[in-house]
């Protein structure tokens, strides 16, 4: 068997839900308790893609909340294959924040594999983020998930959409 | 300054204390080629020369393409949480990790108050935007209310006004009733003054069930209980019936009555004959009632297949602000009001039956110049009237029963149960009388009577229940319904006939001749 080792970074304003999304795809569990991140905290999870003899072992950077990036916050991004955008559906800004990091991460580093995750759906009655805007976010990102850390919705299916788009990549990217 | 050797070591001895520090020196695959320091507060403690350092510190990933390289506050699958700093060396890389756990935890604390401050500030926001806009929904749903108060005080009024004016209109034929009930039982009334004293009350009568009927006839309407039945009938002949209900009242008071008629009016049409003659009798009663000098004019055309009949008298008129009053239930034009009896309906169940016909009303008045009041219904011309069924033969008042037939009367008003006898007896039928519905199963049970009259509002058992109980126990004869009481249409199916109080005596006695001849037969 292959194994495929990726690193993918999850970014996005802060209490949006990003280390929950993380503990959902890890370890299928969920916590209430908003408890802030700083830095970076690492997990990994490994899948194997269907249909192959490869084994994906993702290994998942959990970036402190942010809306804008400084030099500090790019060093944690170094070598990522992979990019989870997460906004919260219930606080529009953070759709404005995710679109700013992306303009800013490509800038940098050039195009990669992401995907954005509008997170709390669970809440859908509470949620501030327009149709029209969500269809605006399909413009920039090719995968839009609605999702909810809390029940799990949609989470695994946009996480192992990236994993294939970074596999898929990678390939085409071989000599 | 140079710092003294004792100041130094004391300065090293704390980082090192405070850091732990833990060095790797990996070759160009990452493979350990040798360690310095304690490991094991990371987790790699004894890594043996040679193993792949990024089996066990996958975050090392993008950390050693270029030279020196810094990450803080990185925190491990394992718990622990480091400074890692990268540095090349020749073709190997030293990798240092540094515990940061403690300045971690104190930055961790600051920035949750600080973040959970902005959310708070947020859902402070949301909840304010909410408030706002519960409080705008809030006056909204008052000013509807109020409008709904007003809307309530409006009809309240409306039937304060209906109630002290119903009074009023009943007492009237009641106290006549009354009165002239007394006089024709004083001893020495003389025949013809009895005559005189029970025609009184036979007007009075009949004045106060047309103010039932029409207060009724505005309930159905109100509440949609009312359908159209269209049929083909004889214009003409309609007209001529009113002229011949109406010429006399108007003659009575002095005043003309004209019909006129348009040629291309056809003679046949298809409509709701029943709903037409009311809206009629309706608008040239009013007009007669409203109109003391001058006259009346019935005026028939046709347009956009329309019938179009306008009434116009001479009468006092109506004021522009009373115009659109007059057509809402229990209101009459204000100058009217304290001089002309009647329930205050006419127009409302007028305008109720010209809706229901799909049609409208307009009215025309100048006051001091008399009354227009135009009704607009769609009609069909039909070439022919299929004669309807023979009219009901007018009631002989002399009706006679079949030899032997008993008839078992229901009903609880005495007087209801006197006034039953004295006809049943004087046709010839023989007669058991019960005061409850119980009564009448056991006693019908008992004597097989040829017919039963029933009351519903009755003692114990309803004269509805009573009557399926008799059903019940198979009895074959006919169950006659003679009640104040409105029935349903289901109910009304329990009984041969329903006469609802007051009901034409020779009718009912027709009635029962009739069915008690069938059954007889």
């Amino acid at each position: 068997m292959t194994t495929i080792t990726s690193k993918v970074c999850i970014v996005g304003d802060f209490a949006v839900g990003k280390t929950s999304v993380v503990e959902r795809f890890v370890t299928n569990q969920f916590s209430d308790k908003y408890l802030t991140t700083v830095g970076v905290k690492i997990d990994t999870k490994e899948i194997d893609l269907p249909d192959t003899d490869v084994r994906h072992k993702l290994v998942l950077w959990d970036v402190a909340g942010s809306d804008r990036f400084g030099d500090k916050e790019f060093a944690y991004l170094r070598g990522a294959a992979g990019l989870v955008f997460v906004a919260d559906g219930t606080r529009f800004g953070t759709v404005d924040s995710a679109l700013q990091l992306r303009g800013q991460i490509d800038e940098r580093y050039g195009p990669i594999p992401s995907v954005i995750l509008l997170n709390k759906h669970d809440l859908a009655s509470e949620w501030t983020v327009s149709e029209e805007r969500i269809g605006e976010l399909g413009l920039v990102f090719a995968d839009v998930y609605r999702t909810s850390a809390k029940t799990g919705e949609e989470v695994e299916s946009a996480l192992l959409r990236l994993a294939s788009s970074i596999v898929e990549t990678t390939l085409s990217d071989a000599p | 300054m140079k710092l003294p050797q004792v100041v130094v070591e004391h300065l090293q001895s704390d980082f090192l204390a405070e850091t732990r520090p833990f060095c790797v020196l990996i070759d160009a695959n990452h493979r350990v080629v040798d360690t310095w320091g304690d490991g094991e507060w990371l987790g790699l403690a004894g890594l043996p020369a040679g193993t792949d350092l990024f089996e066990y510190a996958p975050y090392l990933l993008g950390t050693l393409d270029e030279g020196p390289f810094r990450l803080n506050f990185v925190s491990s699958p394992a718990g622990a949480v480091m400074n890692l700093v990268t540095i090349p060396h020749k073709d190997q890389h030293y990798a240092v990790f540094l515990d940061a756990r403690r300045a971690h935890d104190d930055l961790q604390k600051k920035q949750q108050v600080s973040n959970e401050a902005v959310l708070l500030q947020a859902n402070q926001l949301k909840l304010i935007a909410r408030q706002r806009d519960l409080i705008a929904e809030l006056v909204e749903a008052k000013v509807e209310l109020n409008h709904h108060r007003r809307d309530m005080e409006r009809t309240s009024a409306g039937k304060t006004r209906f109630i002290a004016m119903m009074s009023h209109e009943f007492r009237t034929p009641l106290a006549s009733i009354v009165n002239y009930s007394d006089l024709a039982l004083e001893k020495d009334s003389g025949l013809e003054e009895m005559r005189k004293s029970i025609e009184a009350i036979s007007r009075s009568s009949r004045h106060l069930t047309s103010l039932v009927d029409a207060i009724l006839d505005e309930a159905r309407l109100d509440a949609g209980h009312v359908t159209l039945r269209e049929r083909d009938f004889d214009l003409l002949e309609l007209l001529d019936d009113l002229s011949a209900m109406m010429a006399p009242l108007a003659a009575e008071k002095g005043l003309s009555y004209a019909t006129r008629v348009d040629a291309d009016v056809p003679t046949h049409i298809r409509a709701d004959d029943v709903c037409l003659r009311q809206i009629l009798i309706n608008l040239l009663g009013n007009a007669v009632k409203f109109t003391e000098e001058g006259g009346i004019r019935l005026y028939i055309s046709c347009s956009d297949g329309r019938l179009v009949a306008s009434v116009a008298d001479t009468g006092p008129g109506i004021s522009l602000e009373d115009q659109e009053r007059v057509f809402r239930a229990f209101e009459r034009g204000g100058n009217l009001q304290s001089i002309r009896s009647g329930a205050g309906l006419g127009l409302t169940i007028t305008l109720g039956l010209a809706e229901l016909m799909r049609g409208e009303i307009s009215l025309d008045s100048t006051p001091g110049l008399g009354c227009t009041v135009t009704v607009y219904v769609p009609i069909v011309a039909v070439d022919d009237v299929v004669e309807s069924e023979a009219p009901l033969p007018v009631p002989d008042a002399s009706v006679f029963a079949v030899q032997g037939t008993t008839v078992l009367l229901c009903d609880d008003d005495e007087d209801m149960v006197a006034l039953l006898e004295h006809y049943l007896h004087r046709a010839g039928y023989a007669l058991i009388t019960t005061e409850s519905g119980a009564e009448a199963v056991e006693k019908a049970a008992a004597y097989q009577p040829d017919a039963v009259i029933m009351d519903i509002n009755v003692p114990g058992l309803s004269g509805l229940d009573a009557a399926r109980e008799l059903r019940d126990k198979d009895y074959a004869g006919p169950i006659i319904a003679h009640t104040a009481s409105k029935l349903s249409a289901e109910d009304q199916a329990t009984f041969t006939r329903y006469f609802r109080k007051p009901a034409a005596m020779n009718e009912l006695l027709m009635t029962i001749k009739s069915l008690t001849s069938n059954h007889a037969a």
